[in-house]
């Protein structure tokens, strides 16, 4: 290749040569700039409506570009997953790779095909803006970078879970839902963008984005110590929780949320019992404190409770009415959707780190309030919604009207009953669902077919049971027939019940969502049975109190009045769980820990 | 139920010989007053935590009765219920299924609640039958604006029903 001649200064007449763009068509450029090529990668667009100020788009960023800004007056709903937080952009750091926009769950955020913008030298704030939906300078420009199915960098696709096969699984309590292999769990937690939404609706503010994080990474035992970072109970909660933490989940706006509670039994199965044990025991003081505390209630939230307080070295102990630990969670879902022995697992952890339970003591009866009162620092009450309501219709006190927390309570046990050959359920909630499925498949055992119906008020859009519970209770055999009214439990003249009658309900709620039935006399059905099971409501049986203390203590509305840590008008005396927020598992952990948190403060007082 | 006050039939017949609307006024009233009676006389009865609900309930036929009382006072009576019955209320029906308890010395919420929805119920009835037997005009109105008063208060009660008993609130047994 020749040397390039920069020496060479080219000919004398070298200037005359310019005489020729006289003769050349003179070239304009416009003031505005040229547009940019579809896909450009301009200044960010942001629609507010679609936006959740999930703060993926700020984590992803290297440049740390994007800073998370609160704006007041936005709507904010951790519940839903929503924070009133809108991303803004620096410029002076953006490189407008558009990652933001690939990441982004909801699809809010784009870049455009808009690439100028200048200023004064006192205008440089204005390279930092907060985008909205008209762009930088509220001009429209056309999308240029956006989201594509190519470019999307957010899989919208649970992986599948494994489920018994319905016809293996109609006569049987074995568990149903198998589980994820090492492979699904960590295909299924790299779906996962870290975005906390989890964490904020959940009751008990489990550390999801980090137990997921280990389950990527493939440390499964760090995924269970983020996990008992807030909750003893997780392999109950691994297979049962309402999990608000997926509805809140951010993935969910635009596919299917992260399978959160799934991977959570992931991570508890994948560990050993005795290394969950050792782990649960981190963190727990190596002295005594010399405190007694009595928690009344072996369920969720006493457990939580005795599992904060023992580690904090406070002498707990736990009395329980009946044989076994667990309260609902045992006595009131079925061994298909708990097996038991992972609840004994949960507990175990419980009573290892030196937590007593005194089984088959029922304080009111067997031990009085007045003698905890007298023998504890302080006392827990958490003794849950462990009584069915009835309809109290016409017929209902016929012997062979059961409640469903009952007949629920008697089939763990083990104890006998007559399976009824035909059967109705009144109530369209998780319970009426339990009890129909449990009852299906003493059936199927003993009679070779299913004869269960389930007669809800509420219609198919305003259901109670979860839908899946609904999927899987059709699949085994269970009718369900939601808009009916239940009008009479029918008895013959022999006294044998026959069956119910309901009436047609043509809307169940009034424009404000509250209760305003309209009945359709010209619609009623008698369905046979040889038992009508009531699965409607749930009470707590307060009658442990005795007159004295009922009157001692502050009431609302029926429930115990409790300060903001769980405490009641008694100051030693605190309750938490069902009998304090209605039924939900992760609800009653986080209250164990509320008022273990009261009392360790109160303790500390006291002292 | 106390005897000859609001749901009892014998109280509705000592209503239907009067022929004012000043007298029907003041004899609906005097149901209220009973009822208010009944269910403040029943306060100290029920267990401690309950007492709200029979406290709401007396103060609603406390309502009912300075209602009535200020509809007596006021010299637009007629209009008054004109315009108060040109929208019906519809009985729901729901509680008609639920049984007439016998409250006992220590009721639960959810006798208390089937107590009161069955004064109401029977009391829409009787003025609604009086209402029907009534030739069109002032008196029969004041029973239509009474049946109709009636019929909102089940409603209420109804969806407080719903609310304790169906949605599993923690109430007592």
């Amino acid at each position: 290749m020749p040397d390039i001649p920069y020496k060479d200064k080219g000919s004398i007449l070298g200037p005359l040569k310019t005489l020729g763009f006289f003769a050349r068509r003179p070239v304009t450029e416009p003031f505005e700039p040229r547009p940019a090529a579809d896909s450009y990668r301009g200044f960010h667009v942001n629609d507010w409506e679609k936006c959740i100020g999930c703060s993926t788009c700020q984590k992803v960023c290297d440049n740390a570009a994007i800073t998370m800004v609160k704006i007041p007056g936005l709507p904010e709903d951790p519940v839903l997953g929503v924070r009133n937080e809108r991303p803004a952009i620096d410029y002076g750091r953006c490189c407008w790779c558009g990652l933001c926009v690939d990441i982004c769950p909801t699809g809010s955020i784009s870049l455009t095909t808009e690439y100028v913008h200048v200023c004064r030298e006192n205008e440089l704030d204005s390279y930092f803006v907060l985008p909205d939906p008209n762009g930088i300078h509220g001009k429209h420009f056309d999308k240029g970078w956006d989201k594509t199915a190519d470019a999307d960098l957010v899989d919208l696709h649970q992986q599948p879970m494994g489920e018994v096969e319905p016809q293996q699984r109609d006569d049987n309590f074995d568990e149903i839902v198998h589980g994820f292999t090492s492979q699904q769990a960590i295909i299924e937690a790299s779906r996962c963008v870290q975005c906390g939404m989890c964490h904020e609706s959940c009751p008990t503010h489990m550390n999801a984005p980090e137990y997921i994080r280990a389950i990527w990474e493939g440390n499964a035992e760090e995924a269970v110590r983020q996990i008992y970072r807030s909750n003893p109970f997780s392999h109950v909660c691994g297979r049962v929780c309402t999990r608000r933490c997926e509805t809140a989940c951010s993935i969910g706006r635009r596919g299917d949320p992260v399978a959160i509670r799934w991977l959570k039994r992931y991570a508890m199965d994948a560990v050993s019992d005795e290394r969950i044990r050792e782990i649960a025991a981190e963190g727990k003081v190596d002295y005594i404190s010399g405190k007694k505390i009595a928690i009344i209630g072996a369920g969720p939230a006493g457990l939580t409770a005795a599992y904060d307080l023992v580690k904090k070295g406070h002498d707990v102990t736990v009395f329980e009415a009946l044989d076994k630990p667990g309260g609902m969670t045992r006595y009131g879902i079925p061994e298909y959707r708990l097996p038991y022995d992972r609840l004994d697992a949960d507990v175990e952890v419980i009573t290892s780190l030196g937590v007593t339970i005194q089984y088959n003591t029922r304080i009111g009866r067997d031990i009085g309030m007045d003698v905890l009162e007298r023998d504890y620092d302080a006392v827990v009450v958490a003794i849950g919604l462990q009584q069915g309501r009835s309809t109290r219709i016409p017929g209902s006190d016929h012997k062979q009207v059961r409640k469903a927390v009952k007949l629920l309570r008697k089939i763990t046990q083990g104890k006998p009953f007559k399976v009824p050959r035909t059967a109705v359920v009144i109530g369209g909630g998780n319970v009426a669902m339990d009890i129909a499925r449990s009852l299906a498949r003493l059936q199927k055992q003993q009679y070779g077919e299913v004869r269960m119906t389930v007669a809800a008020l509420e219609d198919f859009d305003h259901f109670l049971a979860d839908p899946e519970e609904v999927t899987e209770a059709r699949e085994e055999g269970v009718v369900i027939l939601d808009s009916r009214g239940p009008k009479q439990c029918l008895v013959d003249e022999n006294g044998k019940l026959i069956g119910l009658a309901t009436l047609g309900v043509v809307s169940i709620f009034d424009q404000d969502g509250r209760f305003a039935p309209r009945y359709d006399d010209s619609d009623e059905q008698v369905h046979q049975a040889d038992m009508v099971i009531e699965s409607i409501g749930q009470m707590t049986d307060v009658s442990l109190f005795g007159d004295e203390l009922t009157e001692r203590l502050e009431w609302n509305r029926g429930r115990l009045r409790v300060d903001e840590n769980g405490r009641t008008s008694e100051p030693w005396l605190w309750s938490a769980g069902d009998m304090v927020f209605g039924p939900d598992v992760v609800h009653a952990v986080a209250d164990g820990h509320r008022v273990a948190a009261g009392i360790e403060e109160y303790l500390g007082v006291k002292q | 139920m106390s005897e000859h006050g609001e749901g009892h039939s014998a109280a509705y017949e000592r209503i239907r010989s009067k022929k004012t609307l000043g007298e029907i006024l003041e004899v609906a009233t005097s149901f209220e007053k009973a009822a208010f009676e009944f269910y403040t006389a029943l306060i100290p009865k029920v267990s401690k935590n309950l007492r709200y609900l029979v406290e709401e309930l007396a103060g609603e036929e406390q309502g009912h009765y300075e209602l009535f009382t200020s509809l007596a006072g006021n010299p637009d009576i007629e209009s008054r219920i004109q315009d108060e019955i040109k929208t019906p209320a519809e009985d729901r029906r729901f509680s008609d299924f639920v049984q007439l308890p016998d409250l006992g010395d220590h009721p639960d919420d959810q006798a208390i609640l089937q107590y009161a929805l069955g004064r109401e119920d029977a009391a829409m009835k009787q003025y609604r039958e009086l209402a029907d037997s009534t030739e069109p005009g002032p008196v029969h109105d004041l029973f239509e604006y009474l049946a109709k008063e009636e019929t909102l208060h089940k409603q209420e009660l109804e969806k407080q029903y719903y609310e304790i008993v169906y949605s599993g609130g923690p109430g007592n047994g």
